[in-house]
């Protein structure tokens, strides 16, 4: 099993190495090459910080033809976390309106409740509405740790599971290769690792 | 439903972790005797997060600090805050490279607004905690040296409108004594800000840590007494304040 862990120079990769390393996964790749992305079995795209500034430095690197070539056309399964899972989606209003991915249909907006602490930051429930292949073997309302200012809403129906922080979010989507999770599983404690377990075995 | 937080903070000087009462720090003992002792490894799955601070006096060795950090969080799987004596840009980027998700900014909060926007532009308000150290009414920089003019009020609205993540409050007065927390203050400071808030500074039991967590305006509780919560005391406490209904998060 190959995993590479797209880098496009924005978040903490090393919890997420030290994670898949914990769960035996024999060759993990740090890198924005499209050679170490063609040649993954499967994709984490990863990231906390700014979304303009992260689609700024993935379409420097041409990080969004690779993803397009090996996600869309060539199915490869992928799991974005926390800004990874946003950057998937059609845009974001985080400071200016800013074009994502595109692969999912999620749109990314700040928590707008004058009277919610935000950041959200923190280990919540989250409530599994669909049948799901990441949260296989856990429990539903398990705690999984989230730190976000921005959160993704859908028309689309995405939602594979949801969390309570004002109002609803989307917690996670699984569409086909294509997932991703608000949250944090490699800062999740055993569920986190359950729950990467399930992406490397079974997604 | 959102959960809070139980933190364990590891104040490391010069080579040792340290035991810290009102701010005068005793040397505990090195990262080899911390993982040998207590198996921290282990002890980390008691934890939401941990904070690692730099409290080294004289010669910040900010390489010498990330090398600790780097050894002590391999597969530890909880959000992990560094700090202490941050200068510049490049003292984030070595401890975000080696296992930082945030870092804890206390003098430059004051002292350099500019680095802290320059924090906040790079890498995010959810990666930027603000630690206050007070005593009564004041406020102190340089691990508890330095006395401002400004109040703690008046300091709580201009760290409000830094736009930093989270405030970690530090009751020097309660610092090491285990008396319990000073959450009179914590509950003024809470109301003030549109932030997170974790306490810090005199928990000696699990009944403290209880206290501070069924309060409606913290959302988490840290504690830095290694003599009282190392060893088994922290899986106890937190088992205790899971029975006593405390609202902290489960794992399966």
């Amino acid at each position: 099993m190959k995993i590479t862990i797209i880098d496009y120079g924005m978040g903490n990769i090393k919890s997420i190495i030290g994670a898949l390393k914990y769960l035996e996964v024999k060759d993990i790749t740090v890198s924005s090459n499209l050679s170490e992305i063609a040649s993954a079995d499967k994709l984490i795209l990863p990231g906390v910080g700014s979304f303009p500034m992260a689609m700024t430095n993935i379409i420097k690197l041409n990080i969004d033809k690779y993803l397009e070539e090996a996600v869309i056309i060539n199915k490869k399964p992928i799991l974005g976390i926390c800004l990874g899972m946003q950057l998937m989606g059609v845009s974001s209003s985080e400071n200016v309106f800013c074009n994502g991915l595109g692969f999912i249909q999620g749109i990314n907006r700040e928590f707008n409740n004058s009277n919610l602490k935000v950041p959200h930051i923190g280990f919540n429930q989250i409530d599994i509405v669909k049948n799901s292949i990441l949260f296989q073997d856990l429990d539903n309302f398990s705690d999984f740790y989230f730190v976000h200012s921005y959160q993704m809403t859908s028309d689309d129906n995405i939602n594979q599971s949801i969390c309570h922080y004002g109002h609803d979010f989307i917690a996670s989507y699984e569409k086909g290769n294509i997932a991703g999770v608000q949250f944090h599983p490699e800062l999740s404690q055993t569920n986190g690792l359950k729950l990467l377990n399930n992406f490397i075995k079974y997604f | 439903m959102l959960r809070k937080r139980l933190i364990f903070t590891l104040i490391y000087n010069n080579g040792f972790f340290t035991q810290s009462r009102n701010f005068r720090l005793q040397k505990v003992g090195d990262i080899g005797w911390l993982e040998k002792n207590y198996g921290f490894k282990d002890l980390a799955f008691s934890l939401d997060e941990l904070i690692v601070l730099n409290a080294s006096r004289e010669d910040k060795d900010i390489m010498g600090f990330a090398e600790i950090l780097s050894r002590l969080v391999e597969d530890v799987f909880i959000p992990i805050c560094a700090g202490g004596g941050l200068r510049c840009m490049k003292d984030a980027e070595i401890l975000f490279a080696n296992g930082a998700d945030k870092i804890i900014l206390n003098t430059a909060i004051y002292e350099n607004k500019n680095l802290v926007v320059d924090f906040i532009k790079r890498y995010g308000s959810q990666s930027i905690v603000a630690s206050v150290d007070y005593k009564k009414n004041d406020v102190f920089l340089r691990n508890g040296t330095k006395k401002i003019d400004i109040k703690l009020p008046d300091y709580m609205d201009y760290i409000d409108s830094l736009g930093v993540g989270e405030v970690y409050l530090n009751s020097m007065d309660n610092d090491g004594t285990g008396f319990g927390y000073d959450i009179e203050t914590s509950k003024k400071v809470a109301n003030n800000i549109s932030m997170p808030l974790i306490i810090a500074g005199g928990a000696g039991n699990e009944n403290h840590l209880l206290k501070g967590l069924m309060t409606e305006q913290i959302d988490a509780v840290a504690t830095a007494n290694l003599f009282n919560f190392i060893g088994n005391g922290l899986p106890r406490a937190r088992q205790s304040i899971i029975s006593n209904n405390g609202n902290i998060a489960l794992w399966q």
